[in-house]
Order: C-alpha cells, then sequence, then structure tokens
C-alpha cells in the first residue's frame, strides 16, 4: 500500500563543483545570457517599432543587459565557460521569427513572443532554478526574476489596451511559437534535471505565467486553453 | 467569494470531468500531461443557503491526479497543491477549501513551512482542510443511521479507521463524549499517535483492521488512500453499518452483501439546488443536492463571514467547532446524506 511520506521536499545535496554539474551549467548558463541578451536586442527593436513607448522599452533592455551581466557572473564563479553557440541555435527559431515579425511591423507578434513567450520562459525558470541555485546565483536570480514579472506586465497592458484588433494575431502567432517553446523545453530537459529543475515543473510554472498574461490581455480560460493545446500539438506534429 | 480545490478521482475520470465541462481539449490526455498542467479555475458555484443568503464561488481543479501518489510522484502532488492554493489566493477568493486529496497532500508533506509560491505569499487564513464539518457530519450519520438500523449505539462497537487522523480523532472524541457507544475499536498505522489517542480519549481498543472489523457493528472508515482497501464481507457482523468517509470512495462498489450497510461519508445534502457543472461531472450521485461536507464547510464560512481558517493543522478540531459548524450546517439547510446512493 502505498503512503504518504514527507520525502517530497527534500532534494539531493547537489555538488556545484562537480564535472557533470558544470558540464550542463555551461549549456544552461549560456541559454540565460543569449536569452537574456536576445530580449535587451528585442526590446531594442520595439523600441523603434513603437516610439510612443521608446523610452519605457529602452529601460526594459537596458535591464536585460544588467541581468546578462549578473548570469555571465554566475557561470566565472563556478568557473564554468557559457557554450554559446549551444544557446544561439537553442533560441534560433525564436530568434528568426521575431525578425520576420519585426522586419514586417507586426508589433503584436513580436510582444507575442518576447513579452510573454521569452518573460514567461524565463520566470518559470528562474522560479524553478531559484531553489537549487548555488548562493552566489541564488541572490542574482531573484533579484532578476522581480524584473521579469515587470517585462510580462509590459506586454500584457498594451496588448489588453490593444485587444480586439490583436486577438487573431495572437492567436495565430501563438499556434506558430508555444510549440517552439515545447521543443526548446524538450532538448533542455536532461540538462535542467542536474540542476535540480524538472521539466514538468518548467512546463508547469511557464503554462501558469503564460495563461495569466493571456487572461490578463482578456482571453477567457477556455480560450486560453484552446491556445496552449494547440501550441502542445503543432508540437506533438 | 468561496472557492474549493478539487482534482478528479483518477486519470480515467478526466476525460469525462473535461467534457462534461465543455473543455474537450483536457481530455484524453496522459498522465505526464497532468503532471505538468497548471490549475485552472473550471467551474462558478452558486448555493442559496435555507436563510435566502446567496453566494457564489470558483471550483479550481488543481489537475492532480491520485495516481501521482500511487507512482511516486510526490513533489509532483506538492507543486499542484501549492499551485492551486497561490491560483486561488491570485482571484482573491475569501476562503476556500481544500477537497479530495489537497488536505492529505498539504498535511503529510508538511507544506505549512512553504509559505512563498513564486511571487505570492500564500496567506493560510484564507484556506481550510474541511475537516472540522466532515467530522460532524460523520457522527451525525453514525448516529442516525444507527438508529435506522436499529442499532442501539450504546449496545454497539465502533470501528474508527484512520482514528489518529484529523478526522478519525475528532469523530472518536464526538462518539466518546457525545454517544453512549459501548467500545470503541481505534484502528491507525502509527502505534504512538494511537497510544497518545487513547490516552485523551481514556478509552478505546488499539486493533490491527483485521482484528477490529469482524468485531464492529458499524465501521467508520476514514482513512484516504491512493488505492481502495479490499475488505472481505463475510468476516463483518450483519448488520453493519460501514460509513466510507474516505477518498475516494469506492467501498460501497466492492462490498454489496445484504446485511451490511455502506454510506457514503462525509456528504451532505442541500435543501436547495445548488447551481454547479463539477458536482455532476465528479460524479456526486445527486449533483444538484450532494456536496462534500469539507466543500460545504467553505460555503458555510462565505455564508457566515468566518473569513478565517476554521480547520486548519492536525488534530485542531473541538467538539465546541464541530458544534458551532453543524449549528451553521443546519441553519443554511444543508443536512447529512443518509439514504445510501451507491448501495
Amino acid at each position: 500500500m502505498p503512503q504518504l511520506e514527507a520525502t517530497a521536499a527534500i532534494d539531493n545535496e547537489i555538488d556545484y563543483q562537480s564535472e557533470t554539474y558544470k558540464d550542463a551549467y555551461s549549456r544552461i548558463n549560456a541559454i540565460v545570457i543569449e536569452g537574456e541578451e536576445e530580449a535587451a536586442n528585442n526590446y531594442v527593436r520595439l523600441a523603434e517599432l513603437m516610439p510612443e513607448q521608446a523610452q519605457e522599452l529602452t529601460g526594459l533592455a537596458k535591464m536585460e543587459v544588467r541581468h546578462k551581466k549578473g548570469f555571465t557572473a554566475c557561470g566565472k564563479n563556478l568557473n564554468v565557460t557559457p557554450d554559446m553557440d549551444f544557446a544561439q541555435k537553442f533560441f534560433s527559431d525564436l530568434h528568426g521569427n521575431f525578425q520576420v515579425a519585426a522586419a514586417a511591423g507586426n508589433i503584436v507578434t513580436c510582444l507575442l513572443i518576447q513579452s510573454l513567450i521569452i518573460e514567461a520562459f524565463a520566470i518559470s525558470a528562474y522560479n524553478v532554478y531559484i531553489p537549487h541555485a548555488d548562493d552566489f546565483a541564488r541572490k542574482i536570480t531573484e533579484t532578476v526574476v522581480k524584473d521579469e514579472y515587470m517585462h510580462l506586465n509590459f506586454g500584457e497592458q498594451w496588448l489588453k489596451a490593444n485587444f480586439e484588433s490583436a486577438k487573431d494575431e495572437l492567436e495565430r502567432a501563438n499556434r506558430e511559437n508555444l510549440a517552439i517553446v515545447w521543443r526548446m523545453l524538450d532538448e533542455v530537459a536532461s540538462d535542467a534535471l542536474v540542476l535540480g529543475m524538472e521539466k514538468e515543473a518548467l512546463m508547469e510554472d511557464f503554462t501558469i505565467a503564460y495563461q495569466e498574461a493571456l487572461q490578463n490581455i482578456g482571453f477567457s480560460t477556455r480560450e486560453t486553453l484552446r491556445m496552449l493545446t494547440a501550441g502542445l500539438a503543432a508540437a506533438a506534429a | 467569494m468561496f472557492g474549493l480545490i478539487g482534482h478528479s478521482p483518477s486519470l480515467e475520470r478526466t476525460h469525462e470531468i473535461a467534457r462534461e465541462l465543455g473543455l474537450p481539449e483536457c481530455a484524453d490526455r496522459d498522465l505526464e500531461f497532468w503532471c505538468s498542467a497548471p490549475p485552472q479555475a473550471v467551474d462558478t458555484v452558486r448555493v442559496r443557503s435555507a436563510t435566502g443568503q446567496e453566494i457564489e464561488g470558483q471550483y479550481i481543479d488543481s489537475g492532480f491526479l491520485p495516481e501521482m501518489l500511487v507512482s511516486n510522484r510526490g513533489k509532483t502532488a506538492v507543486r499542484k497543491v501549492l499551485n492551486a492554493m497561490a491560483h486561488a489566493q491570485k482571484m482573491g477568493l475569501s476562503v476556500t477549501a481544500l477537497g479530495g486529496f489537497s488536505s492529505i497532500v498539504f498535511e503529510n508533506f508538511n507544506l505549512s513551512q512553504t509559505r512563498l509560491v513564486r511571487n505570492v505569499e500564500l496567506d493560510f487564513a484564507r484556506f481550510t482542510t474541511g475537516n472540522t464539518h466532515t467530522a460532524y457530519i460523520i457522527c451525525r450519520q453514525v448516529e442516525a443511521m444507527a438508529k435506522r438500523l436499529n442499532l442501539e449505539l450504546s449496545r454497539s462497537t465502533v470501528a474508527v479507521c484512520g482514528a489518529t487522523g484529523d478526522i478519525g480523532s475528532a469523530v472518536c472524541q464526538w462518539l466518546n463524549e457525545r454517544t453512549d457507544v459501548q467500545e470503541l475499536l481505534l484502528v491507525a498505522r502509527q502505534e504512538d499517535r494511537l497510544q497518545a489517542l487513547r490516552a485523551d480519549l481514556g478509552r478505546g481498543k488499539i486493533l490491527p483492521m483485521e482484528e477490529a472489523l469482524p468485531q464492529a457493528d458499524v465501521i467508520v472508515w476514514v482513512a484516504s488512500m491512493p488505492k481502495g482497501v479490499e475488505i472481505d464481507p463475510s468476516t463483518l457482523k450483519q448488520p453493519c453499518l460501514i460509513i466510507d468517509g474516505g477518498y475516494p470512495k469506492n467501498m460501497g462498489m466492492k462490498i454489496q452483501s445484504p446485511g451490511i450497510h455502506v454510506l457514503s461519508g462525509g456528504i451532505v445534502e442541500h435543501s436547495l439546488d445548488i447551481d454547479s457543472r463539477i458536482m455532476r461531472a465528479i460524479g456526486m450521485v445527486n449533483p444538484a443536492r450532494h456536496v462534500f461536507a469539507c466543500f460545504a464547510e467553505s460555503m458555510l464560512l462565505e455564508f457566515e463571514k468566518w473569513y478565517t481558517n476554521f480547520s486548519w493543522n492536525r488534530n485542531q478540531i473541538t467538539i465546541a467547532k464541530m458544534l458551532q459548524i453543524g449549528e451553521a450546517s443546519v441553519k443554511h439547510g444543508f443536512k447529512p446524506l443518509l439514504l445510501d446512493p451507491v448501495g
């Protein structure tokens, strides 16, 4: 008979200096650094597309640069060289989709990719990482995650104000880009696990943040469920 | 607005529930899907009191499934409960009942140590296990059904299985102090807790389940396990009254023998229709009227505006609190379920 025992919250001790940990960290750390770099560049590009919000967006971009510096220091602290080639490939699909949308002036798609998907992805990853992080990285990540909620909020506010005209494009952009996120999660699942982060926890946290953002913008629970599963179906196809 | 945190009784049932709620996207999914699914507010529940007062609540499906415990996914179970609580709090729900396994997971994994869920600091005053009302209703079910079956409690032996749990120990207290039950048999896994309970009660016989059940005229089953327990009806007394207050309820389906009366325990019948889809979806026999007593507790707290975690922490239930919630229960039109909808 299975019993409920209070063992769930107890983690195995993580050896931050082990070769296995540092090897996995070289890719995860690179993804985080690259993610912050992408975010900074995306906000700069959005500032060009949205002159009225340029000042705020430039401010967000500067914050992302600061985050990038923080995470670079986390890698150095563990004597890990981030595998930036891996990270650039990791982001290439989302990066490509953002560039295409920006070139076409599709602000809604750009905001969905950067302000909703990438921010929700970052928030979930940082939240799941914090309890397993080394002391140095934990402090930095805790500060960063607070900022990221603000960034998610920027996209939400703009899309909420323009919900009726943005709705169709949001649904389309969701279909095209959410599947990429599920694939990205698959790609890092084994490395993330070495750092104490379980894929299902990452997916759940991402979905909570992303769905909440979609609901804040104006979608109903049912619509967001349909959008989330559309992304899943596309990933499985 | 009150809240109810619940879950499907099994993976198999998620398919029907999803369809019943008009969420085909969530039907036909496997355990992996539910392990990474976020909590969802899937139904609005409207209740009218016998006094005429009307209230509204939200049902949140945590995405938890009992299969997660069977397959040793304790961490997943913990995440489900905490995320659903954070969701309820973010929705601004004034008082939310932790239904089904939610309160058991909360208690057994010591989740009161975890106050911070992402950017939400849980305010435990907004949550209740609903166990005080459940214990009260089970006691009333014992009393009323015994009478109906001509079982005199003063000449009856009552076995409480899961006696040291939150609900079990409250039921033992009530039977000890408010009835003239002849003999109390205490059944549970942990010997030290059993000894402490017997010392508190000043009576009671500690027995293993297989010895206790054949001696009992009344069995109060309040142990919750992810998988049901097989009981051989031929070893039981006839007549025998079984109040199945565990979760999930499956004894009635398994024990079908004349002279053995199985009643779903911890369920109340409301005197007015409850407007919801979820009660039908989770398989209530009379979904417009029947509701788990733990859920009803959050409704009662909302009716009475007792915005507090009325039932919280293990073994804090007192007879005074059972009487208090019992009085509110009667006032607002709830009564213990008596006719067994299964058998």
